[in-house]
């Protein structure tokens, strides 16, 4: 039985997944810090760890993300890009646009019939189009961010931000905070600005009907009601969305293996 | 007969008032802070004070910037592209091109016979504007009035390659943890706000003389930064903070002496020295 392992190192996690035959068998989540070299070392401790296997018993290693060249116990380097859309068309194979949000970037990407990527677009320039505003705006309100999301959707009212600038957005939310504005009425807003930004991606790449989100951003409940409905579409969210790219590393993993084999076998 | 200018900023309060000769008699920078915007009124009594004057003696009050519409008193409000304009042409009469960085924007102003003839602006964005070196020497620990000198001893300036402050502050945490020398750190932010500037005024065509004003313009670094970048001098005013007030001051002396020499009446304001209710 031969197990297979897909290693994310972000910019600021590092997420990993152990499969055997596709299935998801352990999953693993750290903060990047600033070696990824060690991170990617713990990420495997912590997986192996978790599924109770040793070194040997993983047959192929995928690295991707950010750092994925400071994996070294990989054999092969694939882009996030490539492995998102593995993961997606993994869970959801009818699947043809991933909307993935993460912590510094989004990516939006179109799949092709057979769940290839066709086309992508990347906002990585800019912190407003990236979880990072909702992270900055939970913090100016003293909120965790997991509870973000659903105290958005509790607003009947949501605030508009005026620059697109995370900083200048950052200011904003604490003059609105002295004003006596409502904490739900501020975070819709800052949802609804990212939902704007990241419609504006979708519309770059083509939306097609089945539509799925990924990365940390499939965790926020008021974050996937603000992109619904601005595209007019209802977003597929995969178990464990933030996996979804090391997900997709470990099944390219499998594919790796089983074309050694073959080439082996002659 | 007296004229006074004030330019509400979002980040300084700015207020100049000048007698018949244009000579300065009064000037005051406050931070605009979140009362000072609704306390405009407060700044203009400090200044007329320092002036020795009471408010009916101001012949004309002209208010300009981002706050202009808080100033209850003026007896007009004015955009801070025509004062800034105005007032660079004062100082620089020759002044072709003018690029003015604020703590919450960046302009560049295309200046014919003191006269503005087209514009450029971004306040869309932190990134080329003096909050992008507020937020960054307050992650490297330094104080913002510091930055200039401690960027001149860099020798092997980094390069920031992000745009966004956001970025750019991990950028530098990064750059500290590897222990790279802060001077070069900050000489590399200079750049960076120097470069994001210069691309945008480009479009004007950059020409001399070019003056630079803002509160970003008492930065040493940046001045050289830019100077590097636009391949010329960068001439700064005294103050580069006051060009608005003193723009706003200027105009309002013209409009007085026009009103006075076509027999018109001066249309003035209320001159209620209050509280403007900003947040109702």
């Amino acid at each position: 039985m031969s197990y297979f392992m897909g290693i994310d190192i972000g910019s600021g996690t590092s997420k990993g997944v152990i499969t055997r035959d596709g299935e998801l068998l352990a999953y693993h989540l750290l903060s990047s810090g600033v070696n990824y070299r060690m991170a990617a070392q713990r990420l495997r401790e912590g997986l192996l760890a978790k599924a109770s296997l040793s070194p040997e018993d993983i047959a192929c290693t995928v690295a991707t993300g950010q750092g994925s060249g400071s994996v070294p116990f990989s054999s092969q380097q694939v882009t996030d890009i490539r492995c998102c859309a593995r993961g997606i068309n993994g869970a959801f194979p009818p699947v043809r646009t991933v909307i993935d949000v993460q912590g510094q970037s989004t990516q939006v990407i179109r799949l092709s019939e057979i769940g290839q990527v066709a086309n992508f677009v990347i906002s990585e320039k800019c912190a407003s189009g990236s979880g990072r505003f909702l992270d900055i705006i939970a913090n100016v309100l003293q909120i965790e961010l997991e509870d973000i999301g659903p105290l958005s959707l509790k607003s009947d009212n949501p605030v508009v931000f005026t620059t697109g600038c995370a900083v200048f957005g950052e200011s904003e939310a604490v003059s609105r905070v002295s004003e006596g504005i409502p904490r739900e009425d501020i975070l819709a807003g800052v949802h609804r600005a990212l939902a704007e930004k990241i419609s504006a991606l979708v519309n770059r790449v083509g939306l097609e009907e089945q539509c799925a989100i990924s990365g940390g951003g499939g965790l926020n409940t008021g974050l996937i009601k603000r992109v619904e409905e601005k595209l007019g579409v209802q977003l597929l969210v995969p178990p464990q969305p933030q996996f979804v790219t090391a997900l997709g590393a470990a099944i390219l993993a499998e594919e790796v293996a089983r074309t050694e084999e073959l080439s082996e076998a002659g | 007969m007296y004229f006074a200018g004030i330019d509400l900023g979002s980040t300084m309060t700015k207020v100049v008032i000048i007698g018949e000769d244009e000579q300065v008699c009064a000037s005051i920078i406050r931070h605009t802070g979140a009362e000072h915007r609704r306390l405009a009124n407060k700044v203009m009594e400090e200044a007329l004070e320092q002036a020795g004057l009471p408010i009916d003696e101001i012949s004309y009050l002209i208010a300009t910037g981002y706050g202009r519409i808080n100033v209850p008193f003026a007896d007009r409000q004015v955009t801070e592209l025509t004062c800034h304009a105005r007032g660079v042409a004062s100082f620089f009469p020759g002044v072709s091109l003018a690029i003015d960085i604020g703590g919450q924007d960046a302009k560049g102003l295309k200046v014919r016979d003191g006269k503005l003839i087209d514009f450029v602006m971004s306040d869309k964005c932190a990134a080329g504007t003096g909050r992008f070196l507020e937020v960054l020497s307050a992650t490297l620990g330094l104080r913002l009035e510091d930055l200039g000198d401690i960027s001149l001893k860099s020798r092997n300036r980094v390069s920031i390659s992000s745009t966004c402050t956001i970025f750019a502050r991990q950028e530098v945490v990064n750059h500290l943890s590897d222990g790279v020398p802060l001077e070069d750190i900050v000489a590399g932010l200079h750049s960076a706000i120097a470069s994001r500037v210069a691309s945008m005024v480009r479009r004007l065509k950059v020409e001399p003389d070019v003056v630079f004003t803002g509160g970003v313009a008492k930065n040493i670094g940046v001045v050289k930064a830019l100077e590097e970048n636009l391949g010329c001098q960068v001439l700064i005013p005294e103050e580069p903070l006051l060009s608005g007030a003193i723009g706003a001051a200027l105009l309002g002396k013209e409009l007085t002496l026009k009103a006075l020499a076509e027999g018109e009446p001066i249309q003035r304001g209320k001159r209620r020295l209050e509280e403007a209710t900003f947040f109702k």
